[in-house]
Order: structure tokens, then sequence, then C-alpha cells
């Protein structure tokens, strides 16, 4: 076993569906018809792709997503704006989170 | 290109539609030369300041005989290199003109700056010219990683001195702009980057212009070996080769288009010229020897490169055709 994380894995993620093939086949699906284009582009929908793999931190995902969003025109430049979005979020949710801390500081201290 | 390779095409061929055979020819394509005053990276040509090749005097004289033979042929489309730095550029121009020709020039912006091309606008207006310009986006950032440091900003320059003189406001000069990837992907949609790019332009810029053309790099040349030299000729490869779209063939540009390199030769397409691609057996070598009715209907020499033109929504000198 070498690294957990390999880029040649991405091609293979369709070999999962060998465990629960039904469940797989719903997922495509699913993921299939989430994607395609609606009231949002799939140009957005692939942008919102790529800030929830940058926000979720999956390696696979910031791969793929970044290679769609280049064949959908758009450059570093606006995956860079979309990657501080999502930084941004990721840090106001950590910062909300302290409101818990606070809350209970107000329960508990004089 | 190996035999393996050469068959995976021929094998997505068969299964769409047999072999690809041109029909009506309407266009002859004309390659000036190899020299340019860019050097960008995915230049199929391998095109730069430093080549010499050009077309001589003999050749250019049998395209326009060829023009004045044939009437079909209705568009001459004029590239190289940068064919404006050929010195009789401007006369074949006049002269296709002369003979009510649809001409388009693939101009890269940039050579306006160069010395003595500075009244290009004006002359492609009076010629009534279609202006083909290479633009691959409409960031900065992206258009000089391709076309070298501070092509963007000269590109703009030479996209308002057009606009100047009638460019891209829709009165019949037209100016279209050619979008390729920057890197090793496929392009956008044709209409959605024309859209993005036309509003950018003229919001940041105050530019104007026609129509958008995406186009797929070709992986040939120097696009190639930077492809292998990254490890990414395989993976671009078999990206091409899964987006592999039958309908793109019909439209493809080979099936309407003769290709004359600089030394007279006649090929498929401005690809196949590259690598040194002839037509079938039988056909003429040369423009010299330039038959529209021999040449319609000839099978269309291809290769693991077709693949290329037939992804996605498909790849021509006119842009997208799915």
């Amino acid at each position: 076993m070498g690294a957990y994380f390999d880029d040649v894995d991405l091609a293979h993620f369709g070999d999962l569906k060998e465990h629960a093939p039904e469940l797989w086949a719903a997922f495509e699906t699913y993921y299939a018809a989430a994607f395609e284009p609606g009231l949002l582009s799939r140009r957005e929908k692939v942008l919102i792709g790529f800030a929830v793999a940058q926000a979720s931190q999956c390696p696979y995902c910031v791969d793929s997503y970044t290679r769609q969003a280049l064949e959908q025109g758009l450059t570093m430049k606006h995956l860079g704006e979309a990657m501080h979005s999502a930084a941004s979020l990721r840090a106001g949710i950590t910062l909300a989170h302290g409101l818990v801390a606070h809350n209970t500081d107000r329960k508990v201290s004089m | 290109m190996t035999a393996t390779a050469l068959s995976r095409f021929g094998e997505r061929l068969a299964q769409a539609r047999g072999a690809l055979r041109a029909g009506a020819l309407a266009t002859l394509q004309v390659n000036l030369g190899k020299r340019c005053n860019q050097a960008c990276r995915h230049c199929h040509v391998d095109a730069s300041p430093a080549r010499t090749e050009t077309m001589s005097d003999d050749v250019l004289e049998a395209c326009v005989r060829a023009l004045e033979r044939w009437a079909q042929l209705t568009t001459v489309d004029v590239t190289g290199g940068a064919p404006e730095i050929h010195p009789r550029f401007r006369e074949l121009v006049e002269r296709a003109r002369a003979l009510d020709r649809h001409v388009m020039v693939r101009h890269n912006l940039t050579v306006q700056l160069e010395p003595g091309q500075a009244d290009l606008p004006a002359f492609f207006a009076r010629n009534r010219a279609e202006v083909v310009c290479s633009l691959p986006h409409y960031t900065e950032d992206a258009t000089d990683r391709q076309r070298g440091r501070g092509v963007f900003g000269k590109s703009v320059t030479a996209l308002r001195a057009l606009n100047e003189v009638g460019y891209g406001r829709g009165n019949g000069l037209v100016l279209t702009l050619v979008s390729n990837p920057v890197g090793a992907f496929l392009p956008p949609r044709q209409a959605d980057l024309e859209r993005d790019t036309r509003e950018r332009l003229r919001d940041a810029h105050g530019v104007v212009f026609d129509r958008l053309f995406t186009i797929t790099n070709m992986p040939i040349a120097r696009f190639a070996e930077w492809l292998r030299r990254t490890g990414g000729y395989e993976p671009y490869m078999a990206r091409l080769e899964a987006a592999f779209n039958p309908a793109t063939l019909d439209g493809l540009m080979c099936r309407s288009l003769v290709s004359v390199g600089y030394d007279g030769r006649l090929y498929d397409c401005d690809f196949n010229q590259m690598l040194e691609l002839d037509l079938e057996a039988g056909q003429p070598r040369t423009i010299h020897g330039f038959d529209l009715q021999r040449l319609e209907g000839r099978r269309v020499h291809t290769g693991e490169h077709c693949f290329g033109c037939t992804a996605g929504t498909g790849s021509s000198c006119g842009g997208s055709v799915a």
C-alpha cells in the first residue's frame, strides 16, 4: 500500500458499485441529475462543486472540478476567488461555533 | 505517431460512418510561411521569428491561378505564421478580393505593432477582409501564459485599432475572435465563452467584436512537445478520445477545404500540413496540379490528431461544428 490518495484512483471511482450496485446506480442517477443545467447553468453548478470540494478537502474532487471548471472557460483567477469564498465561509463557520463557548461561559461563569 | 494510435481514430470513424471523404470544396487555405513575430506555446505550426520558410512567388501565383480557374472556391483563408509578414501578403488579399472572393486573414493582433504594419486595420477595412484574431481568453493572465508576457495588452490595443476603422460593429467588417484553451483541456461551450468575452472586453476595455470561435488545441508540434514534457500527452489524448462526437464529422473543415503549404504542397487541413501527411494517392501533390473536381470526394488522411477536431462540440477553423 502506497499513498492513501493517488490521482490514478479517480478513474476507479465507479469500482465502488461492486459493493452495492443498486445504491450506486441510484447515486449516479441523482448525481447526474443534480448537475444538469436548470435555473443554474452547468458552469455555476461546476463552480459550486469546486467550492464544496475545496471546503470538504477532497483531493479527488478538487482535481476533477478544477478540470471541469477550466473546460467551462474559467481560469485560476476565477477559482482563486471561489476558494477564498469557500475558505472564508469555513472560517466563519469555525468562529460561529465559538457561540457555543460564549453561551456556555455565560451559563457557568460569574 | 503509432499504427495503434492511427487505428484508434480509424476504428471510431468506422463505427460512426466509415471513411471520411471531402464534400464540395469552398475554401482554399493558403499558408504563407512559418515566420511569426510570436512563439506561442500551443502553436501547431511551430511558428516563430526564427523560422525562414516562406511562400515563393511561383507558388503564390499558382494559388491565384487556382482561384481564377475555380469559382467554387468562394473563400480564401490566409494563414501562417503571421501571414502579414509575407512581402506579397497584401497583394494576395487584393487579388483575391478582385476575384470577388471572401478573404479571411488569421491575424495574431500583435503583428500590427511591428514596423510598417500600423496601417493593417485600414488595409483590412479597405479590402473588406474578415479578420480572425487569436485571443485565448479575456483575462490578461491566461492569455499571457499562452502567448507571452504583454501579449494581452498589445492585443487589446490592436483590437481597439480594428474597432476604430469599423470592425466588430455589425456593419459587414467582420471581426472574429478565436479562443483556444490555455492548457490540456477542452474548450468551453462556444456560446458561453462568446457571451462572457463580449461582456468583459466591452466593460473593461471598450472592445467590441462580431463572433467568437472556440478551437481545441491539437496534439501535434509544439503543443504535443509540451504535453510529453509534462507527462500530459496520454491523459490529453484519452480526454479527447473519450469526448469523440460523431455529430462533428459532417462539419469538419477537411470536408470543404484544401490547405496549401508554403512550398505549394496540398493537404487535407492545416494540421495534416504540419504533420506532412499528403493527400491520398492519385491526388495532385501541389497547387500547380490543383484540380477541384478530382479533390472533391477524396478520402481524407486521418490520424490520432483527428480526435482534436472531433472532441466535444468539435473544432474547426470556423470554431465548434456540432
